[in-house]
């Protein structure tokens, strides 16, 4: 058996004396759809900082495709093949939308910090820019700039960016936060499809969203993972309902 | 300009350019006739000296829009990259001998890798942070370099500068330099040059990435990109240009001073960037034609030029922070309509009196500057072609009235000017 796509072993991060993930341990095996979920607070924004190195851990370790990265910095995480979105969304608002999906291809095609290449002069990136413009269904936003782009748009732009590189371990941050029904129903779908054939790890608040697109569930509860399992086993669990489902349904009515 | 902004995403050839506002030939080419026929218009020794003037800091502004416009970094010590590029040229043309090997019109080159080196050390820690951190990081080394020329005599020439000749070298094909207007196609050569070579830049993977960088720079570095390289390399690039317009220098004046080092040199080039417009290429260009006119034209008219060249500086931070190039692509839309020619009359009624207005201020503030500073008795002031008392009242009065009644039509004419804007933007039909 290869190595997981990603492991989390004992992994604690404190801020001051405040202890926010206290001890995770999880395996994501590849091209799994894994959704991490949990009630506000839980932590589920700074585990998912830690995994891409944006905080550093306190204690424990995190290996992707078996390989440590301790000390690694977020680009060079990405380079190894991990991608994230924002939960805020997070693109170039100042560049159309074509130059936001192309710049994302530039390092994994290859180009690095070169300038004897001119970008409008690379077919491979311009093609490879206008296929992903056609998986998200931005092609006809082809040419606005992207700060422009309704919020359903950007945050399916910022899939775009965050998907166009290739990694093959996609993380995205609550990708339908602050989306109406129709709008997270067509997210959904769209993860669904580009993220076909990878590894995809969801931080989501909305239990809706995930149930139906995630072959395994982590509820994440002050910092601990306190059920990991298919997305039945998780819902028919008591200590889960108690933690969390139940204060989701209290909410609700 | 119109047929460069807008793209067609039908037509394959517009949709390997499309995505951003890009240059085509045409206007490279219009801008290099311009320059090889800019001194037969313009003959006078004067002009020229002008034109060799802004020719040098248009190399030296586009430099500094690399940083600014295109990085996102801002630099307040920028004339350190210019001014050693600039001293190591001087001191290449002292080198006895050295032109045996080199004719004159590469040693900008030098003066590149001057800059360049120096801009290596420097841009190795402080481009680690953008922001205030290298807004700082600039200030502390332009300080601390400007102090050098009084400590390292031996390169920086202490107070009286160093100086050099440009004609010693071997002819070049002919050419001895002698001349002013030699000079200048050698600086404009440079210019083209360094222009050209500074926009394909900024079509790189390396120059799309520093606009990433100063939009952005978490989203670039889980884009696979270190921020830090990012602007590293761009900062790099600009010291290098910044080298050959100080090298440029070093052959137009034929001695570097520490002038050319200091923080008022390091001002005055982010004032004339910024003027222009740093959202655009050519926004520097424009900036410094403005610029050397208002500080060599406006500066033998009155005292007084640094006064309005401030004021204009933050009317635009102010008004128009798109600078000079905001405001003229800001009529790019309406343009694209074919609604442009609907402004013209509305921008007269609104302009015309604003115009009138803004010299009947000028008028008063050069006659409150002639009372106070004019020599006891010497009352007679000309302005605009007219010799007045600036102590009698009828002069005050008849400036008064007119500047008043000049901004009264002006703002009476505004929202009719805004009303045909609003027009010449909206499309046929559109509700907006």
């Amino acid at each position: 058996m290869t190595a997981p796509a990603l492991e989390l072993e004992g992994v604690t991060k404190s801020f001051g004396r405040i202890e926010i993930i206290r001890g995770v341990d999880l395996s994501i095996a590849e091209g799994e759809r894994h959704a991490i979920i949990g009630p506000n607070g839980a932590g589920k924004s700074t585990l998912f900082n830690l995994i891409t190195g944006r905080f550093a851990l306190t204690s424990g370790r995190i290996r992707l495709h078996g390989t440590d990265l301790r000390g690694k910095a977020p680009y060079q995480i990405n380079r190894m093949g991990l991608s994230r979105s924002f939960q805020i969304t997070n693109i170039f608002a100042k560049m159309t939308v074509f130059e936001n999906i192309r710049c994302s291809l530039l390092w994994p095609q290859g180009y690095g910090y070169s300038f004897w290449n001119l970008v409008h002069n690379q077919p491979s990136l311009t093609e490879g820019a206008e296929q992903i413009l056609e998986q998200i269904n931005l092609t006809a936003r082809r040419d606005t700039m992207a700060g422009l782009l309704s919020y359903a748009e950007q945050r399916a732009l910022e899939i775009g960016i965050t998907i166009a590189g290739g990694a093959d371990v996609i993380m995205l941050d609550e990708p339908t936060a602050g989306m109406s029904h129709s709008e997270t129903d067509y997210i959904v779908e769209l993860i669904r499809k580009v993220t076909e054939g990878r590894t995809l790890v969801v931080v989501e608040h909305d239990m809706g969203v995930v149930f139906g697109l995630a072959d395994r569930i982590s509820v994440l509860v002050y910092g601990e993972i306190i059920a990991s399992d298919v997305p039945e086993a998780v819902r028919r669990s008591p200590q889960v309902q108690e933690a969390y489902l139940g204060t989701a349904l209290e909410a609700e009515h | 300009m119109t047929d460069d902004i807008t793209t067609d995403p039908s037509r394959p050839s517009e949709r390997m350019r499309a995505g951003s506002m890009v240059i085509g030939k045409l206007p490279w080419i219009v801008a290099g006739l311009f320059l090889v026929i800019l001194p037969v218009i313009f003959p006078s020794n004067s002009a020229i000296t002008i034109m060799n003037q802004m020719s040098i800091t248009m190399v030296f502004a586009l430099a500094y829009n690399m940083l600014l416009g295109q990085g996102g970094m801002l630099s307040f010590g920028h004339a350190v990259y210019m001014g050693v590029g600039g001293f190591a040229c001087v001191h290449l043309m002292n080198v006895a001998g050295f032109f045996d090997y080199l004719p004159l019109p590469f040693l900008p080159l030098f003066g590149g890798l001057g800059g360049m080196a120096l801009a290596i050390v420097v841009g190795s820690f402080s481009t680690r942070r953008a922001g205030t951190i290298f807004a700082m990081i600039s200030l502390g080394i332009g300080e601390l370099v400007a102090a050098c020329s009084v400590i390292i005599v031996v390169f920086f020439g202490g107070e009286e500068g160093v100086s050099a000749d440009r004609t010693v070298g071997m002819p070049f094909f002919g050419i001895e330099f002698l001349q002013q207007r030699e000079v200048y196609y050698l600086i404009a050569f440079w210019l083209m040059l360094s222009a050209i070579l500074m926009y394909l830049f900024s079509r790189t993977p390396m120059g799309r990435m520093a606009n990433a960088v100063r939009d952005n720079p978490e989203r670039a570095e889980f884009l696979g990109y270190s921020s830090r390289w990012v602007r590293f390399h761009s900062f790099v690039v600009s010291g290098f240009f910044a080298g050959v317009a100080g090298g440029l220098f070093a052959i137009n004046y034929e001695i570097l001073t520490e002038e050319n080092l200091n923080l008022t040199t390091s001002g005055t080039i982010l004032l004339v960037t910024f003027l222009g417009g740093v959202g655009h290429f050519f926004g520097p260009v424009i900036g410094t034609v403005v610029f050397t006119l208002v500080q060599t034209v406006l500066s033998l008219e009155t005292e007084l030029w640094g006064f309005y060249a401030g004021l204009l500086f933050l009317a635009t931070v102010m008004f128009f922070p798109g600078g000079i190039a905001g405001l003229i692509m800001m009529h790019a839309p309406a343009i694209r309509l074919g609604r442009a020619s609907r402004l013209i009359l509305p921008y007269l009624r609104c302009l015309a009196p604003a115009f009138i207005g803004i010299l009947g201020v000028a008028a008063l503030i050069e006659m409150v500057f002639h009372v106070r500073h004019a020599s006891v008795g010497d009352e007679e002031m000309s302005l605009y072609w007219m010799t007045f008392d600036s102590h009698a009242v009828a002069p005050w009065v008849v400036a008064i009235a007119v500047t008043a009644v000049a901004l009264a039509l002006t703002k009476r004419s505004a929202p009719a000017l805004r009303a045909a804007w609003h027009d010449a933007n909206t499309p046929e039909g559109g509700a907006a």
